[in-house]
């Protein structure tokens, strides 16, 4: 097997991964504060890339998109990020919090129904929302040519940028205190209490930035593929919660890890398996109903979850 | 400094708490004692407001504080050391130590508390990076009583915390109360089923049944300090036979 050919399907792999991570970390911090397994999470991330295309199309008539694509890209993301992060501190707000204490299979009912709305809404309010959008290509095309692989500068920028936030969840949860009080409350949410953390707070901020994160995928996808769906969320979201789930639900880091390993996979099977790449989307599927049956608590052993 | 003036607490249907009247009168300890499923860890969870009562009222510093959540009481100085520990397994000594102080913003106050904790217990200083859920049941007690006075409290409450540890420890976790109450100022709440022990240095003893004040003494009054001691030790000798 040529070399150069596995190089470039590693980095092919490693762009798709960054995108599944960015999802799984969100399923994975509900579930690591409230024990929620959040099915509108995916439409979080169709929600930032539409946001993120509105955005886009501010600057369309400016010839900012030219000259000044980097500043373009980071205030897309920006804003796609803060908007869903919003969005995303709503729907606990508005619609989990009260209904925390029912029962699990109440709230992935609600979270299911939530994920519908989201979808729904989007195709029929965004105009012309039931067919694929065209995500302007920001950048301007190229790549770099390195013995033979060829990195586009999307995927660098993809891989980067997920990699920078990773790095920068990685500070919050473990430098600051709001981080501190996350893994509190994720591990004995009643003593966290006692000690007088202010849980809603926390569980509100935690939505906040997992939302941000999965709408930060979102874009990702618009700018890589150059096409977005309002049902594109769906796919993702039982695509990151399987990474999530092979990680060890409530591991930050097994989300990531899981991201990864699931990117890889797809690719690998789609490239080295003849016509593999028609089961492309199955063997996430795949992966975590093993996992489920042989090892529910992940690869990183995050507590077992009795709960669906 | 902390009254509860004829507080009832429900679990949904089922009532737990009836009539109760307790005070824990400033700078004093007060020793809370009953049987199992008397009510004593729900008596507290009221005081931290974790349940709310369905009737009566619960003062600290002549305040009501049975309207506030749980954060709200926190901050007006009340801490607990809950049944069980409850200390946050995956978390190093330290951060718990620094969850203990989430009311105080204030970071030379905080670095002064933590070394405090570690001449509290020098064990806890040589662990402070150790991943608490790793700890020894002992460590994990001195853990979650210096996790409770990072937040400087004036009341500090204490479910049962000599509870599984081994006699010598049972004494150093003594000393430490006493020296908390003595040299701090610090009102002190104790839960414990080491009636006689705990006897021994409470101001104040009540006892609980089935969700009632049966027995109270305060003060000096030692002959019904000795009453309550014969009482809960020949019933608690009853229940054993
Ligand atoms: N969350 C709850 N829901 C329903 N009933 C409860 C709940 N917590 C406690 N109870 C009941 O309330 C009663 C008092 O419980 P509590 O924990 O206050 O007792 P305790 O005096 O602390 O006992 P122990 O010495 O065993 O700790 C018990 O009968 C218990 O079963
Ligand atoms: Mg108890």
């Amino acid at each position: 097997m040529d070399f150069s050919v596995v190089i470039q399907q590693l980095i092919n792999a490693l762009t798709l991964g960054s995108m599944y991570s960015l999802v799984a970390v969100g399923f994975t911090l509900f579930f690591g504060v409230i024990d929620l397994i959040n099915f509108a999470h995916g439409e979080i991330y169709m929600l930032g890339a539409f946001v993120g295309l509105i955005t886009v199309g501010f600057f369309a008539g400016t010839g900012m998109l030219a000259s000044h694509f980097i500043l373009v890209l980071f205030i897309v993301l920006i804003v796609a990020m803060v908007v869903s992060g919003l969005a995303g501190a709503i729907i606990e707000r508005a619609i989990i919090r009260p209904m925390r204490g029912a029962s699990d299979l109440m709230m992935l009912l609600l979270t299911l129904g939530v994920s519908i709305i989201i979808r729904e809404g989007v195709m029929i309010f965004y105009p012309n929302g039931a067919n694929p959008q065209a995500f302007p290509d920001l950048f301007p095309g190229g790549s770099v040519n390195l013995m033979g692989i060829v990195l586009k500068y999307e995927q660098m920028f993809v891989i980067g940028f997920a990699l920078l936030m990773v790095l920068l969840l990685h500070v919050l949860v473990n430098k600051t205190k709001y981080g501190r009080y996350m893994l509190a409350i994720s591990q004995d949410r009643e003593a966290a209490m006692m000690m007088g953390i202010d849980i809603n707070k926390i569980i509100t901020f935690t939505f906040i930035v997992g939302s941000a994160l999965g709408a930060a995928g979102g874009v990702m996808n618009g700018m890589y593929y150059n096409i977005i769906k309002f049902n594109m969320g769906f796919l993702i979201g039982i695509k990151g919660f399987s990474a999530a789930v092979v990680g060890g639900l409530g591991n930050i880091y097994g989300a990531i890890v899981g991201g990864f390993l699931l990117g890889f996979l797809e690719m690998f099977a789609a490239a080295f398996i003849p016509g593999g790449s028609q089961y492309q989307d199955v063997i996430g599927f795949a992966i975590v109903i093993l996992f489920l049956v042989f090892k529910p608590s992940g690869i990183f052993n995050e507590k077992v979850y009795e709960k669906v | 400094m902390l009254a509860l003036k004829n507080v009832m607490t429900h679990y949904g249907s089922i009532r737990v708490l009836r009539n109760m009247n307790m005070t824990a009168g400033k700078g004093e300890i007060t020793c809370l004692l009953g049987s199992n499923g008397a009510g004593k860890t729900t008596t507290i969870k009221t005081i931290i407001g974790l349940v709310k009562p369905s009737e009566g009222e619960v003062l600290f510093e002549g305040q009501r504080i049975d309207n506030l959540n749980t954060p709200q009481i926190v901050q007006k100085g009340i801490a607990i050391v809950p049944e069980g520990r409850r200390v946050f397994p995956k978390l190093s000594v330290e951060d718990n130590l620094l969850i203990g102080a989430c009311m105080i913003d204030d970071k030379k106050r905080i670095e002064k508390n933590l070394l405090k904790s570690y001449e509290l217990f020098p064990r806890l200083g040589e662990r402070k990076t150790q991943v608490a859920g790793t700890l020894s049941g002992g460590e994990q007690q001195m853990l979650a009583m210096c996790r409770a006075l990072m937040s400087e409290p004036k009341l500090l409450l204490m479910d049962e915390p000599s509870l599984g540890l081994a006699p010598i420890l049972i004494k150093e976790i003594f000393d430490t109360i006493v020296r908390i109450n003595k040299e701090d100022g610090t009102t002190i709440l104790l839960i414990e089923q080491n009636a006689h022990k705990a006897i021994a240095i409470a101001d104040r003893v009540y006892v609980l049944q089935k969700g009632e004040i049966v027995m109270e003494s305060h003060g000096e009054d030692t002959l019904s300090k000795e009453r309550i001691e014969n009482a809960y030790l020949h019933k608690t000798v009853d229940k054993a036979v």
